[in-house]
């Protein structure tokens, strides 16, 4: 890993992650996210810090309710309600 | 009645930028993500614009290269990549003129397709009639730039089209200013919490 790491250029080659780690991206996505749009949003700039970081975690946290619900039902409900055939 | 009291059922409009058209503040919007309201004498605001814009311009040409920006391959991505304005098409110009070269076999069949990304064990040269193309990598030869697939390539073009749909918010914001007179429930609660509202 961190051979493919030290061989990675920048901008030039993909980011060489797995899986898991892509969801990690939704951090920087929320927050830029919010930072254009509490920026064109607000009237006055007084409490924009604040309100950047409350709404950069309700879309992680709105996020990953989604997440956690469609896993629910795809592995808990789906299962009982149309179980796979022996 | 004090002068708070005042203050609070007559507050002090808040310096807004006049309402109406600005094609000057618009097409600098245009030019650079935040710059319209740079030009509009916002510039606390227009610095945290483009920082957020721009920021995830650079998160995604980190997170998929710059393949994630290719107007021929992804079409349809790029329509929103677009409205980031010259950045969009100057990251696609830099990716189809330094990054990609032609296939030598596809030139004559159809050379719609012959503009292509580097596939593995190729390197960039020059044919006879000083044209891109690709040849088979020698050693020394330097490593061309990786076609994004995958996760990383789907979230990088992600990353670019949200900021080129947000950037779209931001010149409508910056060409047409005013837009900002009734803050959001959410800003006014606050700002009567903290003694703050200097909002019309």
């Amino acid at each position: 890993m961190i051979n493919t790491l030290l061989a990675w250029r920048p901008i030039i080659d993909p980011l060489p992650m797995g899986h898991a780690a892509s969801y990690l991206l939704l951090i920087p996505m929320a927050l830029f996210i919010s930072m254009a749009y509490r920026a064109v949003r607000l009237p006055t700039m007084t409490r924009y810090p604040r309100l950047v970081l409350l709404q950069a975690a309700q879309i992680i946290v709105a996020i990953a309710a989604i997440g956690i619900g469609l896993y629910v039902v795809v592995e808990v409900m789906l299962p009982i309600i149309a179980p796979m055939p022996d | 009645m004090t002068a708070d009291h005042a203050n609070t059922s007559h507050p002090t409009p808040h310096p807004t930028t006049p309402v109406g058209f600005n094609p000057v503040a618009g097409f600098a919007a245009i030019a650079l993500p935040g710059l319209g309201h740079i030009v509009l004498g916002e510039h606390r605001r227009g610095v945290c614009i483009a920082i957020g814009v721009l920021g995830l311009v650079l998160t995604g040409l980190l997170v998929g290269g710059i393949d994630s920006v290719d107007r021929r391959e992804d079409r349809v991505w790029f329509l929103g990549q677009a409205l980031l304005g010259p950045v969009a098409f100057g990251i696609d110009y830099i990716h189809q003129n330094n990054f990609k070269a032609y296939d030598q076999d596809l030139l004559t069949r159809d050379p719609a397709r012959a503009l292509r990304s580097a596939l593995p064990g190729e390197a960039r040269g020059v044919n006879a009639e000083g044209l891109p193309v690709w040849r088979a990598a020698e050693p020394g030869d330097a490593k061309p730039s990786t076609k994004g697939v995958g996760r990383s390539n789907e979230l990088g073009m992600l990353f670019v089209t949200i900021a080129g749909m947000l950037n779209l918010i931001v010149i409508i914001d910056a060409g047409f200013p005013g837009g900002r007179s009734v803050p959001d429930d959410e800003d006014k609660v606050g700002a009567k919490k903290s003694g703050k509202d200097d909002t019309p």
